[in-house]
C-alpha cells in the first residue's frame, strides 16, 4: 500500500485514468465499504426516491398507489394547515437556532474556565443533553405546569405572572424554544473544542497590547469561532425545521394549532390520516425549503466566517 | 458458524497459506451467503411464530391492561390448540403507527384492539381484514348494540367485533355543593336534567380565587375530563354527519349552539384565568388520577364516564358524589350523551387468522366482556349482557347501562374519523380560549375535513 495519495488525473468527461493497481485498490476499497453502500442505497437512497414517486400519488400505505400527478402539491397550497404549520415551524426555528448558538457559546465559555473543579461543572452543564428528548418533554410538562410546576412557582415568587406555557397559544412556541436549549450541551462540546483550538499566543499578544476581556472575546474568540457558529446554525436550522418529539409528547399540535409543527402535521397525514402521498409531498417541500435556507446561510456566511488557513 | 469460518480464513491468510485474491473471494461468498440465509429466515414467517400462537396487541395501560391479561389467561386455560399472547404497544385512540408500520413490514399482530370509531378509517386504508368470511353468514347485528355494530362496519362490510362501551354523565361533589348552600337534590335523576344555564349559575357560586385573582377552585371547569366537542355538540342536539349529502356537519345548528354555550360560559369568567386553571388538565392532556380536578376537589362538577365509578373509590374514597343526567339547553328537552369504546380487529398479514378469530370471539364475546365489566367497570356491547340484572346491582352503574346507553349518540364512523376528531379539537380549543367565534371556527373544520371525505362518498353507515 502506498503511503502517499495517488495524484488524481482528470480525463475527458471527468473519467479517471487509473493504473492497474489503482483500479484494484479502488475495487477492494469499494468491496470493503460495500456493507455501508448497501445500507446507504437500501435505507436512504431508495426511500428518498420512493417518497418522490409516492408524492405524485394518492396512497394510504396499503394497496396500490393511484397516480394523481401534481395533485398533492396543488392541494397543499390550498391547505390552510400547511401554511399554519410552516409558519409555526419557521417561527420556532428563527428563534431556536440563533438562541442555540448563544446558549452553546455561553456553556462552552463556562466549561472553559481555568478552575480546578471545571470537570464537575462540565458534567453538570452537559447532563441535560443526556436526557432523551422524549423524557425531557415529560419533565417539562410537570416543571412548567401553572398550578404545580416548580418553574412557575419560581416565576411567581419573583413577582412575575403565572404563565400557562403549553396551554396558552401565545406562549407555547416560546416554551418549546426554551425547552430546546436544554439540548445545547451537545453543541457546547464542539464549541469547547473550538475554544481549545484557539492559539493562546493570540490572547497573550492581545493582552500585551492592553486588550480587555470583552475586546479579546470580540476580536479573537468570536472570529476564530465563526466556522463552528456556522456549523451550529446549519445544524440548528435542520433540527428546528424538523421539530417533532416535544410537540408530539406535550401538546399534540395544540392549543388552537399553536404547535402544529410541519413534521407533526406530516406525521399525522402519513400515519393517522392515511395520506402517505400527501405526507411525501410535504417531505419534499420541506427538503427544498431546508436546502434553500441552508444555501442562503452559506452565502451570507461568506461575509462573516473566518477560516484560519485562508 | 460464519464467524468461526471467517476466523479460519483470516488465520490462513496470515499464515500465507492462502492468496489475497482467494481470501477476498471466500470472504465475499461468506458475506453473500450470510445475507441470503438471514433474509430466507425472515421470509419464512413460521420460523418466528408457532402456528398455534395468537399475538394480541393493545395500546391500553393500567388498569385495563391487567384485565385484558386476565381475559387472555382465561382463554389460554380453556384452549390447548391456540394460545394468545398479550403485547402492549405504543399508540392511542387514533395513533396506530406501530400497527401500520408493523403490518407493512410483515410483522404485525394477529389481533389488535382498535378504538371503534377509527375502524372505518383503517378499513378504508386497507389495514384490516374483512371478517365476512369468518362470520360465515352469521349476522351479529342482533348480538351487539346497534351503534357498536355500525361502528364495526365500513360500507356494509364487517371489519371488527365490538368490545366495550361507555357513556358520559355529569358527576357532582355533594359535600362541596352543600357547603355552598346548593341543594344537591335538584340534580337527582328522578327530577330530570337541569339546564346548562342552571349548571353555570350553580357553578359560578362555587368559584374561588386567590389573592392574585386566579381561580383556586371552580364550580365547573368547562373543558376538563370528557367535556369534549362531541359532548357539547350532542348535548345540544347536534348532528356531526349528514349521510344523505355525505357531508361532515360541524356547522350544524346544534353543534354550534353547544360550543356557543362553552364560549359564553368561559367569556363570562375571563378566558385567560379559566385556562390557567383548566388548561393544564384539559381533556387533551393526560393527567395522573391524583391531580385530576374532581378527585382533588378543585371542581364540584365534571363531565366524565362510567369508568369513574371505579376510579373514584380508589383515589378519592371520601368524596361523596352523585351522577346526574347531562344538562339540556332548555327546560323539557331530552338529555343527550354519547358512547365510545373499543373493538377487536384482524390486521392484514396476520399469520394466524383462524386462531385470531377464535381468540376474538372469546375477547369480544360474553366471557371477555363480562370480565372487563367486572374488573374495569366498562359497559359491554352485547345486548344480552346489558340485560343481565345480576351484573348491574350497583345503582349508578345500572343508570349508565340501562338509562344512558340505549339513547346515547356515537361519533359518526367515517373514514376520516381521526382527522375529524383532530380538527374538532383544534376548533374547540379556539372556542374555549375565546380566540374565535364558534360559527367560524366550526366552519373551518368542515373546510379541512370535507375534502378528505369526498373521495369515499357515498358512505353507507349501517
Amino acid at each position: 500500500m502506498s503511503t502517499t495519495a495517488p495524484p488524481i488525473r482528470p480525463g475527458p468527461f471527468g473519467r479517471l485514468h487509473l493504473t492497474r493497481s489503482e483500479r484494484r485498490n479502488l475495487r477492494l476499497g469499494l468491496l470493503f465499504i460495500s456493507p455501508w453502500i448497501v445500507g446507504f442505497l437500501a435505507f436512504l437512497v431508495y426511500p428518498i426516491v420512493y417518497t418522490l414517486r409516492i408524492s405524485f400519488t394518492e396512497y394510504t400505505g396499503f394497496g396500490e398507489p393511484e397516480w394523481i400527478g401534481l395533485g398533492n402539491y396543488q392541494a397543499l397550497l390550498q391547505d390552510d394547515l400547511f401554511w399554519i404549520s410552516l409558519y409555526n415551524t419557521l417561527y420556532y426555528t428563527a428563534l431556536a437556532a440563533p438562541l442555540g448558538v448563544v446558549v452553546a457559546m455561553g456553556l462552552a465559555l463556562s466549561m472553559n474556565q481555568p478552575l480546578r473543579e471545571v470537570p464537575l461543572y462540565r458534567a453538570i452543564l452537559y447532563l441535560p443533553s443526556v436526557i432523551p428528548l422524549f423524557t425531557l418533554s415529560f419533565i417539562f410538562l410537570i416543571l412548567m405546569n401553572p398550578t404545580q410546576g416548580i418553574f412557575n412557582q419560581f416565576l411567581m415568587a419573583i413577582g412575575l405572572p403565572n404563565i400557562n406555557w403549553f396551554g396558552d397559544p401565545a406562549w407555547t412556541k416560546l416554551a418549546f424554544v426554551f425547552l430546546a436549549q436544554f439540548g445545547a450541551g451537545q453543541v457546547a462540546l464542539i464549541f469547547l473544542a473550538g475554544l481549545k483550538g484557539i492559539p493562546v499566543t493570540l490572547y497573550e499578544a492581545a493582552m500585551l497590547d492592553g486588550a480587555g476581556v470583552w475586546s479579546r472575546f470580540r476580536n479573537i474568540t468570536l472570529p476564530m469561532m465563526t466556522p463552528i457558529i456556522l456549523y451550529d446554525l446549519i445544524l440548528g436550522l435542520s433540527l428546528g425545521l424538523q421539530v417533532f418529539t416535544q410537540a408530539y409528547v406535550i401538546t399534540r399540535g395544540g392549543p388552537a394549532d399553536a404547535s402544529r409543527f410541519y413534521v407533526l402535521y406530516l406525521y399525522d397525514n402519513a400515519f393517522r390520516y392515511g395520506k402517505m402521498g400527501y405526507a411525501s409531498a410535504m417531505a419534499w417541500i420541506l427538503f427544498v425549503i431546508t436546502f434553500v435556507l441552508a444555501m442562503l446561510i452559506f452565502r451570507w456566511s461568506q461575509r462573516w466566517v473566518h477560516y484560519e488557513n485562508q | 458458524m460464519a464467524d468461526s469460518t471467517y476466523r479460519d480464513l483470516v488465520r490462513k491468510l496470515r499464515g500465507g497459506r492462502i492468496s489475497r485474491r482467494h481470501f477476498m473471494q471466500s470472504a465475499a461468498a461468506l458475506g453473500v451467503s450470510a445475507t441470503s440465509i438471514s433474509s430466507a429466515l425472515r421470509a419464512n414467517p413460521s420460523y418466528a411464530q408457532e402456528a398455534s400462537e395468537v399475538v394480541f396487541w393493545t395500546t391500553h395501560t393500567e388498569p385495563e391492561l391487567s384485565s385484558l391479561q386476565n381475559i387472555v389467561d382465561a382463554f389460554n386455560a380453556g384452549n390447548s390448540d391456540v394460545q394468545a399472547t398479550l403485547v402492549q404497544v405504543l399508540g392511542d385512540e387514533t395513533d396506530t403507527t406501530q400497527l401500520m408500520t408493523a403490518v407493512r413490514g410483515g410483522s404485525g399482530p394477529d389481533v389488535y384492539m382498535l378504538d371503534r370509531f377509527i375502524v372505518a378509517q383503517r378499513a378504508a386504508e386497507g389495514v384490516l381484514q374483512d371478517l365476512s368470511e369468518f362470520l360465515g353468514g352469521e349476522d351479529p347485528s342482533e348480538t351487539y348494540v346497534p351503534f357498536a355494530w355500525a361502528e364495526a362496519n365500513f360500507q356494509g362490510t364487517p371489519f371488527a367485533l365490538p368490545f366495550d362501551t361507555d357513556a358520559r354523565a355529569l358527576f357532582y361533589n355533594i359535600g362541596m355543593l352543600q357547603e355552598a348552600g346548593i341543594d344537591p337534590a335538584q340534580l337527582d335523576i328522578a327530577n330530570g336534567p337541569i339546564t346548562w344555564d342552571s349548571l353555570a349559575e350553580m357553578a359560578t357560586q362555587l368559584n374561588e380565587t386567590d389573592a392574585d385573582g386566579n381561580f383556586s377552585r371552580m364550580g365547573f371547569a368547562a373543558y376538563t375530563d370528557q367535556a369534549w366537542h362531541y359532548t357539547y355538540g350532542f348535548a345540544f342536539g347536534g348532528n356531526f354527519f349528514d349521510e344523505a349529502a355525505c357531508e361532515v356537519t360541524p356547522d350544524d345548528a346544534g353543534v354550534v349552539a353547544g360550543h356557543q354555550w362553552l364560549y359564553d360560559y368561559v367569556a363570562a369568567l375571563d378566558p385567560q384565568k379559566v385556562n390557567a386553571f383548566a388548561g393544564p388538565v384539559a381533556a387533551t392532556v393526560t393527567v395522573p388520577e391524583e391531580q385530576q380536578v374532581f378527585i382533588s376537589e378543585r371542581v364540584a362538577f365534571t363531565i366524565t364516564g362510567n369508568w369513574y365509578l371505579k376510579t373514584l373509590p380508589q383515589y378519592a374514597p371520601d368524596i361523596e358524589y352523585g351522577v346526574a343526567l347531562m344538562p339540556v339547553p332548555n327546560e323539557g328537552d331530552e338529555s343527550a350523551t354519547w358512547a365510545g369504546g373499543w373493538s377487536a380487529v384482524i390486521p392484514q398479514g396476520a399469520r394466524n387468522p383462524e386462531g385470531a378469530w377464535q381468540f376474538m370471539q372469546h375477547l369480544a364475546g360474553e366471557a371477555g366482556q363480562r370480565t372487563y365489566l367486572e374488573e374495569v367497570g366498562n359497559l359491554p356491547t352485547i345486548v344480552s349482557l346489558l340485560e343481565e340484572s345480576s351484573l348491574f346491582t350497583d345503582e349508578r352503574l345500572r343508570f349508565f347501562a340501562q338509562d344512558l346507553l340505549p339513547t346515547a349518540r356515537n361519533r359518526p364512523p367515517l373514514p376520516v374519523g381521526a382527522r375529524y376528531w383532530d380538527e374538532l379539537t383544534s376548533a374547540w380549543e379556539r372556542i374555549y380560549l375565546n380566540q374565535e367565534e364558534p360559527e367560524s371556527a366550526l366552519a373551518a373544520v368542515k373546510d379541512r375535513v370535507q375534502p378528505d371525505l369526498q373521495g369515499f362518498c357515498p358512505i353507507d353507515v349501517v
